[in-house]
């Protein structure tokens, strides 16, 4: 189902209908030849690919994004406060908020950190959170919390500096917030926590599938982008080491790999991606992470169940935004409910991420079903269950004609000295029609995202 | 304030100028020995290859440069061209946007050139020639001159004089250019020299060997842990 066509909409398609179309390649081959990949691997092969993109904009008129704004500015500050107070004095959990054994079995949460406080007591840097507009109210729904290692946000940059050199119309025409201050944000952020020295971008490498992105963003936020052996650890400090051999203290990481591989010292030995003795210096308080460390817990999908309660108990206040309708088969009334009715549930993997380890109950066979049910059963604490939204569909220009695809948008939340809310994100499109996985890993594309106003 | 630099994107930077200076200077001379091959002498790409250790054998001109283009052998232009887009990846945030488009544009040409069914012809080589010039250009016209650039620079002499001491051309030019890699060392670093360390007679005969110092020199230059 669409959305409701508003004046700005009409606005965008008046001016569409006067372009010509033939332009619309113009994009592939920008994002060919500059290479704004997202790669994969395949049966164990590399693929380097461009990103699936459409051309039609999502629009989101400025009112409407500032309540988004709002709800996402709160709902980022009561998570960071969730993980200040969890690694510290755990009132949250003392006050019986969540329950202490659901914290305690969430893989993301690392006790070895618990009583450590990192630079300036922000944990929460560079944050994605995943939205959707409910068909049935137009109201934004949040489906997913991401503060561990969000991406996506150099492709709509990318492709804004295109839209605009190969339609200029719609940028000289409509009222269209510009985007470019987002490195800025960035780079802000990491000074504010920075310890003292410079910024780096750690990347996981080449071959990691969001290398493009790691590149982009260093060279945008005027970080070094370094893999883990162009830094070395000495007296609990990190340093970078330069071409002609002098070390240079570095004060924050932007680091885009998980935890688990980030010190061979202290997680996976086997890592080869990660810094020894960087948990070390950072324990040390002689550097920052962009995020912190143990971040994991929140991205949970079973912790964001209690996401809502967080702000009311952190901030007193009512959440902005609301949570999907969300069971948690640990809770027995809950079970109960999701056991009855879960032909019409999506059950998730609270694990999980990237749109993997998500069934849909309509689209499960009566044995899988069956076989699902004892499974929950057996692992209540893995599965969360929410009721099925339907979002609204975005208009995408696929194989030269219009067609309607779900949608979601990731908004980017960056918190530094204050919480700030890009004016754009992310919205991905699912290639089939009719299909509610969006994701860039299970096929989906991307589109920009223009907040508007008349 | 120097630039900083990993070693490994200052090593991607060199070897991007190497291998595009690499494609430049080949796709030069494989043009001159097109033109000989026609109606001057039949053997001129064949007396090439030889001086890149390659036996190549062809029927005509126009199979000349088939396989001279997509042949397999070390100087396939397709397998330089992956080492240079390689190496342009690894370093995209240190070069000019443009020059790095034009060199995908320019990987993808080639790929495309090595698939038996597209044609070749001398258009094609006037059509990399031309992108491998804007890259050159678009690079070289940022005003403020970085350390990266000067690696950049740095991999483009040395490729130079590797390839003018191959064919045995002019020796004074050779000179100058060996003047020039010292000039962008020292500018790397004041300390290294390549004439210091290197034994007299390989700078007065100017035989291969003197690579040899240069590489030595840029050994010490990009410091690898």
């Amino acid at each position: 189902m669409l959305e409701k066509s508003t004046k700005l909409h009409k606005k965008f398609w008046d001016i569409f209908a006067q372009q010509d179309r033939h332009k619309i390649d113009e994009f592939q081959r920008y994002m060919d030849k500059f290479a704004v990949n997202f790669n994969l691997y395949k049966d164990g092969n590399f693929i380097e690919q461009s990103l699936p993109f459409d051309v039609i904009p999502r629009i989101i008129p400025k009112k409407e994004f500032n309540k988004i704004e709002k709800g996402l500015i709160q709902r980022v500050t009561a998570l960071n406060l969730f993980l200040e107070d969890l690694y510290t004095d755990a009132k949250i959990v003392k006050d019986g908020v969540i329950p202490k054994e659901f914290i305690e079995s969430a893989s993301g949460f690392l006790k070895e950190f618990v009583g450590f406080s990192p630079s300036k007591k922000v944990r929460t840097h560079i944050n994605g959170i995943d939205l959707v507009k409910d068909s049935s109210d137009d109201e934004w729904v949040i489906l997913e919390d991401n503060l561990r290692v969000p991406s996506g946000a150099s492709y709509p940059l990318s492709i804004r500096d295109t839209y605009r050199k190969i339609y200029p119309d719609f940028f000289e025409n409509l009222k269209i917030e510009p985007i470019k201050n987002y490195p800025k944000i960035i780079t802000d952020a990491m000074e504010y926590v920075n310890t003292g020295g410079i910024n780096v971008v750690l990347t996981p490498g080449r071959f990691n599938s969001a290398y493009y992105e790691h590149s982009y963003l260093a060279q945008e936020i005027g970080a070094q982008l370094v893999r883990a052996h162009e830094l070395v650890v000495i007296d609990k400090k990190v340093y970078f080491k330069n071409y002609n051999g002098k070390k240079i203290r570095v004060g924050a990481i932007y680091k885009r790999l998980d935890d688990e591989f980030l010190d061979p010292k202290f997680f996976n030995p086997d890592s080869l991606i990660g810094v020894p003795g960087l948990v070390e210096a950072y324990l040390a308080g002689n550097v920052a992470l962009l995020n912190a460390i143990g971040n994991g817990v929140s991205d949970d999908k079973g912790i964001y169940y209690f996401v809502p309660k967080m702000i009311e108990y952190y901030l007193n206040e009512k959440p902005i935004l609301k949570n999907a309708p969300t069971y948690l088969p640990y809770f027995k009334e809950d079970m109960d409910y999701v056991m009855d009715n879960m032909e019409k549930l999506v059950i998730k993997d609270v694990a999980e991420a990237g749109g993997y380890g998500v069934l849909f109950g309509h689209s499960l066979t009566a044995i899988q079903i069956k076989d699902l049910k004892a499974t929950i059963k057996a692992e209540p604490r893995r599965f969360i269950a929410q009721e099925l939204i339907e979002f609204y569909d975005e208009k995408c220009y696929l194989d030269r004609k219009l067609q309607d695809r779900k949608a979601d948008f990731r908004a980017y939340v960056v918190m530094g000295e204050e919480v700030k809310v890009w004016n754009c994100g992310l919205t991905r499109y699912a290639l089939q029609e009719g299909n509610y996985l969006v994701n860039s890993s299970q096929g989906g594309g991307f589109k920009d995202t223009w907040v508007m106003e008349l | 304030m120097e630039q900083l630099l990993t070693a490994n994107v200052a090593s991607s930077m060199y070897w991007l100028g190497r291998y595009l200076q690499r494609l430049e200077g080949t796709l030069y001379e494989i043009n001159k020995a097109y033109d000989l091959i026609i109606d001057v002498d039949r053997k001129a790409g064949t007396a090439l290859y030889k001086k890149f250790n390659i036996d190549l054998k062809y029927v005509s001109a126009m199979d000349f440069l088939h396989k001279a283009i997509r042949g397999k052998h070390p100087a396939n232009l397709g397998e330089m061209m992956l080492q240079a887009r390689e190496n342009a990846i690894i370093s995209r945030a240190y070069i000019d946007s443009i020059a790095f488009g034009e060199i995908i544009a320019l990987n993808n040409m080639f790929q495309t050139l090595q698939t038996k069914r597209s044609h070749i012809d001398c258009n094609d080589l006037d059509k990399a020639l031309s992108l491998i010039l804007i890259i050159w250009g678009a690079h070289a016209h940022r005003g403020h001159r970085r350390s990266s650039d000067y690696f950049f620079k740095l991999g483009k002499l040395v490729e130079e004089v590797d390839l003018r001491l191959r064919l045995g051309k002019e020796k004074a030019m050779t000179e100058l250019i060996l003047k020039e890699i010292n000039a962008a060392i020292q500018i790397l670093n004041p300390d290294l020299d390549i004439f210091e360390n290197c034994p007299e007679e390989y700078i007065e005969e100017i035989p291969y060997s003197i690579v040899e110092c240069i590489y030595a020199t840029i050994d010490k230059l990009i410091i690898e842990e």
